[in-house]
């Protein structure tokens, strides 16, 4: 093996961490915000954005920040849902009881198209 | 130095680049229509366009129901103007479609009826006001929904006691099928067409199977289950898109014939079968059956397969479901 070989070999290694990491980070996950088990609002978590929902208390801030998504705001006694902080994974879905809100992270399958 | 950077463009471009596809839109039939088509040609692609867009265009006027095309004898001329008794001559097509309706009468023992235009008619006067239903008088007075009232003698139409057609719960399915035979007869099979409740996909374009999410009846975006398959057609019958709600009941618009009420078995049954008409009957047809029935019709016939969503939330399917997980 000779200089320009180890050149590749360098040099193709480096286009696929550049590829992993230009499409790898462009998760595609979605949370699903639910009042009373209806979805009312679907959030893009490759966005950072904050969004008001009406809960049953009033309105909740739900805030998205590096594919993690939180309830900033709402109001009730023990604020349990705020101050659970951060999400990021399906199996931890963030539950307003008071406020009848539930938010659910679901992973986008690769599905080519949908059926109404 | 320069075969490398050759074999990094290379690499960028046979590694990286998503499957290549050309997409279409059109509005048609009540319906917004996606066509992907995939590795189609630069030099193809108006004449692939067009011939799609004139095969919609033709069959959306021939089967409308509610506008007149001067000059061309389609759904609303046989029902509206055409008097009782008599006949005429319609487009070949035309017979086509409505020869394939009355098959499907038989096909599903009446429960798809094309004669049902007066039931449906008398319906949506209900539906778009939102408010009532139609009394008992309404019923009795109203006018032919027999299919033996109306006549085809190979592309001669004649009609009697005021029949009215409709070919609603097809047309799509149908045409939906002449596309992808037109697409195939250009060369074409590596599509996905999806219209509504309504997909047909061809081969894959690589070596996989194309993904069809079923949505919940109960809840926008969410998908309830995903169907993998090639080369198949996929139709959902549900009453969770068109219904209006009156003293605390839902009435949707899919009629069963028999009691001339809306069926309430299921909130969405999904069918999986090559033909994208035969689906779309077939789709129909479960829709107004009991579950069980319908799973048992499904389990005689090799070739069908379905899913249904039950009213209790539950998932229902066919015994040969299986191979679409």
């Amino acid at each position: 093996m000779n200089k320009k070989d180890l050149l590749l070999i360098l040099v193709i290694l480096f286009v696929c961490i550049i590829m992993f990491l230009l499409f790898s980070n462009k998760s595609s996950d979605y949370a699903y915000v639910y009042y009373e088990n209806k979805v009312i609002k679907k959030i893009d978590l490759n966005i950072d954005n904050e969004y008001t929902v009406s809960g049953y208390n009033g309105d909740v801030v739900i805030e998205v920040l590096n594919n993690k998504i939180r309830v900033k705001e709402e109001k009730s006694n023990n604020n349990i849902c705020s101050n659970m902080g951060f999400v990021s994974s399906s199996l931890e879905p963030i539950i307003c009881l008071p406020n009848k809100i539930v938010i659910k992270i679901v992973e986008d399958y690769k599905i080519d198209t949908v059926i109404r | 130095m320069k075969k490398i950077i050759v074999l990094f463009i290379l690499l960028l471009i046979t590694g990286c680049s998503n499957k290549d596809y050309n997409q279409f839109n059109m509005f048609f039939m009540d319906t917004y229509i996606n066509i992907k088509i995939y590795d189609l040609k630069f030099e193809d692609k108006d004449k692939v366009y067009n011939e799609i867009y004139d095969i919609y265009s033709v069959y959306d006027a021939l089967c409308d129901r509610y506008t007149d095309y001067i000059g061309v004898n389609n759904v609303y001329y046989l029902n509206n103007v055409l008097e009782d008794g008599q006949s005429v001559v319609i487009d070949d097509r035309l017979a086509e479609v409505i020869a394939y309706g009355l098959d499907a009468y038989y096909l599903t023992s009446g429960k798809v009826n094309i004669a049902m235009g007066n039931v449906l008619d008398l319906w949506k006067k209900y539906r778009d006001s939102g408010e009532g239903i139609p009394s008992e008088e309404e019923f009795k007075n109203l006018k032919s929904i027999s299919i033996f009232d109306i006549i085809l003698n190979d592309n001669v139409y004649t009609k009697y006691n005021n029949v009215k057609l409709d070919l609603g719960s097809y047309a799509k399915g149908y045409v939906t099928e002449l596309v992808a035979d037109k697409l195939e007869e250009m060369g074409y099979y590596s599509y996905l067409i999806n219209s509504g409740g309504n997909v047909k996909v061809g081969n894959h374009y690589s070596d996989d199977k194309y993904k069809i999410g079923i949505e919940n009846p109960n809840e926008d975006y969410l998908v309830y289950k995903i169907v993998s398959a090639n080369n198949t057609s996929v139709v959902t019958s549900g009453g969770y898109k068109r219904y209006y709600i009156y003293d605390d009941v839902k009435y949707h618009h899919i009629i069963d014939p028999v009691t001339l009420y809306p069926s309430n078995f299921s909130l969405g049954v999904s069918v999986i079968t090559e033909n994208s008409a035969y689906a779309d009957i077939l789709s129909t047809y479960l829709f107004l059956l009991p579950i069980e029935e319908g799973i048992y019709f499904v389990n005689s016939n090799d070739l069908v397969e379905a899913l249904w969503y039950g009213i209790d939330d539950k998932v229902y399917l066919s015994e040969g479901y299986d191979k679409y997980e």
